[in-house]
C-alpha cells in the first residue's frame, strides 16, 4: 500500500440503494496519482461508449490525491469526473472547499456514485463506521446552495447542488462551502441523479512515509509562499481580479462578446479598486492555504462572495457592464443556484450579440444590466429563454445562429483570456480535452500576464508551452493540487526586473528560443526541485520529479484524448471559434490565431498522427491501455 | 497627432485619472517624456511606480517591437503595465 493514500474507494448505488468498500488499485494510483488521473481511469473503464451523460451509465467520481488531507498549502481541493453532459466528452471539474478533507477524514480516495435515485436524496457518509445513510433529501430539493449547507450544519463536510443542479442545467456546478466545482456541466450530473448532497464525515489520518520532513518543509514553505510577490502579495491582497488591468492591456479582456480585447472603464472592475473602495470585506481561503485569494465583497452594507477574475470579465466587461457590486451580486446568485460563472457569462453575451443583430427576441441587450438577475434564475429554473440559454452556447448558437461568434471549444464556453493576444493559450483552448478553458494549462501565463512573458503572437514556443502546461495541470489535478501554486514557480527576483531591461529581454529571448531543450529540460527525473514533487516524495516515499510529472500528465491527457475519441470527438474538434480564428482584435494583424500553423506540431509532440489520434507506440511509452 | 496613454492603478490613482490625451507623440519614447510632464510634482513617486512597469502600444509590450523607439500612429492607445497573476 502506497502512503498518503486511504486505499478505499466507495461504490454507491442510488437505484439499489447499496454500498461497498473497495482496496485502491495500488497499479493505478502508480500511474495515475489519484484525482483527475484515477478518476479518468475509472470512468473509461466501468462504462460503455455512448452513454447519455445524464443518463443512469454515467457515474460521478469524486477523487482525492494524496497531498489531500495534509497541511500543504494549497492542496484541499477534490476533483469530479464523468461523462460531460455539455460537451459529450471528458467532463471534469476540480473544487476547493474543505470536501477533500471530509473525504480523507472519511479513509476515502475515490467515491463514485452509479445509477440514479428516483426521488431527492442525500448521502451521509461515515467513514468510521463504515457506514452510508440513504436520507430523504424532498425539504432540501428547491434550496439554494447556501441554504442548503446551512440545512445540513457543521457536522461533516458538504458537496451540495443548488437549483441549476437539480433542472440539470448543462453548466451547473457542485459547491464545497464557497466553492464550486463549475466546468463541464458536473452538477448537472449530480442533479440528474437526484442527488442534492453528500456528507462525509471521519477522524482517518492521513499516513505518511516521512512526516517530519513533510512539517519542516512545509513550514519553511509557508514563509517563502508569504514572501512570494504573487502568492504573498499580489493574489493575497487583490485575490485574481487583480489582473483585470492586466488583460484589458495587453487587449485580452473578453468584451462585448469576445469583439474586442480591451475596455476603457475595466479598471472599476479590478481588485486594486475594489481594495481602494473600501468595498472589500473579509478574506476568505480554501482550508490550509495561505494565500486566502477569495474575499467578501460589501453590497449596499452587505456581505456577499466577492466574483473571481473570470466572472468580472464574463459577467463584467464581456457583457460592457462594469458595475462592480451588480457583478457582485449575479456572481452570489450564480453561486447559490449553483451554475458556472464562466459559460454563464459567455452565454448571456452570446445571446445579446444575438439580439443585437435582431437574431434573437429578448430583453437582454449589451451594457444592460436590468434582467439579468431574472435571466439567471429562469436559467436555473429552466423557464422561457432561460431554457435555451441553460443548454450553453453551442446548443444556442444550433437553434438561433451565430455559430461564428458562439464563444466554445467542443461545446465549453471559453474562458477569459481572448487567445488572439495569447496563441499558446489558443492552442491549448483548442486542444484541451474538457474543452475551452485556462486551469487546464494556463499558457497565457507566461505569454501574457505573468512576469516573464515571452511574444505571445510569434510562433516560438506555441506548440511546445501548451504540452508543458497541460501535462503539468494534469498532474496537479491528479495530486489534487490547486493551480495557482504554479504561479510561484517564477522566482521573486524575476518579478522586480524591469522588462524593458537588457537582461530581461535576453532571458526572454532565450525563454523563446529553447523550443525542445525546454521539454528536455523539464522531462528530466533528476531529483526533486519544486515543493509539489517534495511533498509526493515525502509523503508516497516514491521519488517524484519534474520528468516523473511531465509523464503522468502526458499519460493522463492521452488517456483523455482516447475517451473523447471513444465518445465521438476528433482532430475537427480542435479548433477555436471563427471569432478568434479569422476577426482581428489587433492593429498591426490582419486575422487571429494562425491554429493552422500551430496545430501540426503539437500533434508532432504529443506524438499523434495528422487527425489527432496518439499513435500506439506514443500510448504504449506513457502506459496508456486503452 | 493624438494618442492616449493608460495608466496602472497607482499612477491613475495618483494623477487622478486614468487616462491621458497626449499630442506630439510620435514614438513611445515621447509618450513616456510627455507622461513625465503629467508627473513633474510627482517624479520620484513616478519613478518608483513604473520600476518595473512594462510598456504596450495597442496591447502589444514595446520589448516585442522597437523599445522606445516604437513609432505611434493617431489614436493608439500606450498602456502601462504591471504583471498579475489570475485565474
Ligand atoms: S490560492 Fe485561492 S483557490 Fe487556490 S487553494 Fe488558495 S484560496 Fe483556494
Amino acid at each position: 500500500m502506497i502512503k498518503g493514500y486511504a486505499n478505499r474507494i466507495l461504490e454507491v448505488d442510488l437505484a439499489a440503494r447499496t454500498f461497498s468498500f473497495q482496496p485502491l488499485d495500488d497499479e493505478i494510483a502508480r500511474l495515475y496519482i489519484g484525482g483527475k488521473g484515477y478518476g479518468t481511469r475509472l470512468l473509461y473503464d466501468t462504462t460503455k461508449p455512448g452513454i447519455d451523460a445524464l443518463g443512469p451509465e454515467n457515474p460521478l467520481i469524486f477523487a482525492t490525491g494524496p497531498l489531500n488531507g495534509s497541511l500543504a498549502p494549497q492542496s484541499n481541493r477534490f476533483a469530479v469526473v464523468c461523462k460531460s453532459p455539455l460537451t459529450g466528452g471528458i467532463g471534469n471539474a476540480a473544487c476547493g472547499g474543505s470536501f477533500a478533507l471530509g473525504l480523507k477524514k472519511a479513509g476515502l480516495d475515490v467515491l463514485v456514485i452509479r445509477n440514479q435515485s428516483p426521488t431527492p436524496l442525500r448521502l451521509e457518509v461515515d467513514g468510521d463506521a463504515g457506514t452510508v445513510a440513504f436520507v430523504d433529501a424532498t425539504e432540501l430539493w428547491g434550496r439554494g446552495t447556501s441554504a442548503t449547507q446551512e440545512a445540513l450544519g457543521k457536522s461533516g463536510y458538504h458537496a451540495v447542488i443548488g437549483p441549476a443542479g437539480e433542472n440539470q442545467v448543462l453548466y451547473a456546478g457542485i459547491v464545497s462551502q464557497e466553492r464550486i466545482a463549475g466546468r463541464t456541466g458536473v452538477g448537472a450530473v449530480m442533479g440528474s441523479k437526484r442527488l442534492k448532497a453528500i456528507t462525509v464525515k471521519g477522524t482517518a489520518k492521513l499516513e505518511m512515509e516521512d512526516e517530519e520532513k513533510f512539517k519542516a518543509y512545509t513550514k519553511w514553505l509557508r514563509q517563502h509562499f508569504r514572501a512570494h510577490p504573487v502568492l504573498g502579495e499580489k493574489l493575497r491582497r487583490y485575490g485574481t481580479m487583480g489582473i483585470v488591468n492586466t488583460t484589458n492591456g495587453r487587449n485580452i479582456l473578453p468584451t462585448h462578446n469576445f469583439r474586442f480585447g480591451h475596455h476603457p472603464h475595466a479598471m472599476q472592475l479590478s481588485g486594486e479598486y475594489l481594495e481602494d473602495n473600501g468595498l472589500v470585506g473579509v478574506k476568505s481561503s480554501c482550508i490550509h492555504c495561505p494565500v486566502a485569494c477569495g474575499r467578501d465583497v460589501m453590497v449596499d452594507g452587505a456581505r456577499v462572495k466577492g466574483p473571481e477574475y473570470e466572472t468580472v470579465a464574463l459577467l463584467g466587461t464581456n457583457l460592457d457592464i462594469v458595475d462592480i457590486k451588480q457583478v457582485s451580486e449575479w456572481n452570489q446568485l450564480a453561486d447559490d443556484l449553483g451554475m458556472d460563472t464562466i459559460s454563464l457569462g459567455v452565454t448571456l453575451g452570446f445571446a445579446m450579440e444575438l439580439q443585437e443583430l435582431g437574431m434573437l427576441e429578448t430583453d437582454l441587450a449589451f451594457g444592460k444590466p436590468e434582467g439579468i438577475s431574472a435571466m439567471i434564475r429562469d436559467i436555473a429554473f429552466r423557464r422561457g429563454l432561460g431554457d435555451d440559454l441553460a443548454q450553453g452556447v453551442k446548443r444556442l448558437s444550433e437553434k438561433y445562429g451565430g455559430w461564428s461568434f458562439a464563444m466554445h471549444v467542443k461545446g465549453l464556453e471559453l474562458s477569459a483570456y481572448d487567445p488572439r493576444g495569447s496563441y499558446a493559450q489558443g492552442v491549448e483552448y483548442a486542444t484541451t480535452n474538457r474543452g475551452g478553458c485556462h486551469v487546464q494549462g494556463a499558457s497565457m501565463y507566461m505569454e501574457s500576464t505573468g512576469p516573464l512573458t515571452i511574444n505571445p503572437q510569434s510562433l516560438r514556443l506555441k506548440a511546445e508551452l501548451p504540452v508543458v502546461q497541460q501535462n503539468l495541470a494534469c498532474a496537479l489535478n491528479a495530486m489534487v493540487l490547486c493551480m495557482f501554486s504554479t504561479y510561484g514557480i517564477i522566482p521573486a527576483f524575476v518579478h522586480r526586473m524591469d522588462p524593458n531591461s537588457f537582461l530581461y529581454r535576453m532571458l526572454v529571448g532565450a525563454f523563446e528560443r529553447s523550443g525542445p531543450m525546454y521539454r528536455w529540460l523539464l522531462g528530466l527525473k533528476v531529483r526533486p526541485l519544486l515543493w509539489f514533487e517534495q511533498w509526493l516524495t515525502y509523503i508516497t516515499g516514491q521519488t517524484f520529479t519534474s520528468g516523473h510529472l511531465q509523464e503522468i500528465g502526458a499519460r493522463i491527457f492521452n488517456l483523455e484524448r482516447m475517451y473523447n475519441l471513444r465518445e465521438g470527438l476528433t482532430g475537427q474538434d480542435d479548433t477555436l471559434p471563427p471569432r478568434m480564428l479569422h476577426e482581428p482584435t489587433f492593429k498591426h494583424l490582419h486575422s487571429g490565431v494562425p491554429l493552422d500553423s500551430l496545430l501540426p506540431r503539437y500533434y508532432q509532440i504529443r506524438g499523434w498522427d495528422a487527425q489527432g489520434v496518439p499513435l500506439p507506440r506514443t500510448l504504449k511509452k506513457l502506459q496508456v491501455r486503452v | 497627432m493624438s494618442i492616449t496613454v493608460e495608466l496602472t492603478y497607482d499612477l491613475a490613482k495618483l494623477l487622478g485619472t486614468r487616462h491621458l490625451e497626449l499630442e506630439g507623440a510620435a514614438t513611445v519614447g515621447d509618450a513616456l517624456r510627455l507622461t513625465r510632464v503629467h508627473f513633474a510634482e510627482q517624479q520620484a513617486d513616478f519613478d518608483r511606480l513604473t520600476r518595473v512597469t512594462a510598456l504596450a502600444v495597442n496591447g502589444v509590450l514595446i520589448n516585442h517591437r522597437n523599445l522606445w523607439a516604437t513609432p505611434l500612429a493617431p489614436g493608439d492607445r500606450v498602456s502601462f503595465l504591471k504583471a498579475a497573476a489570475g485565474g
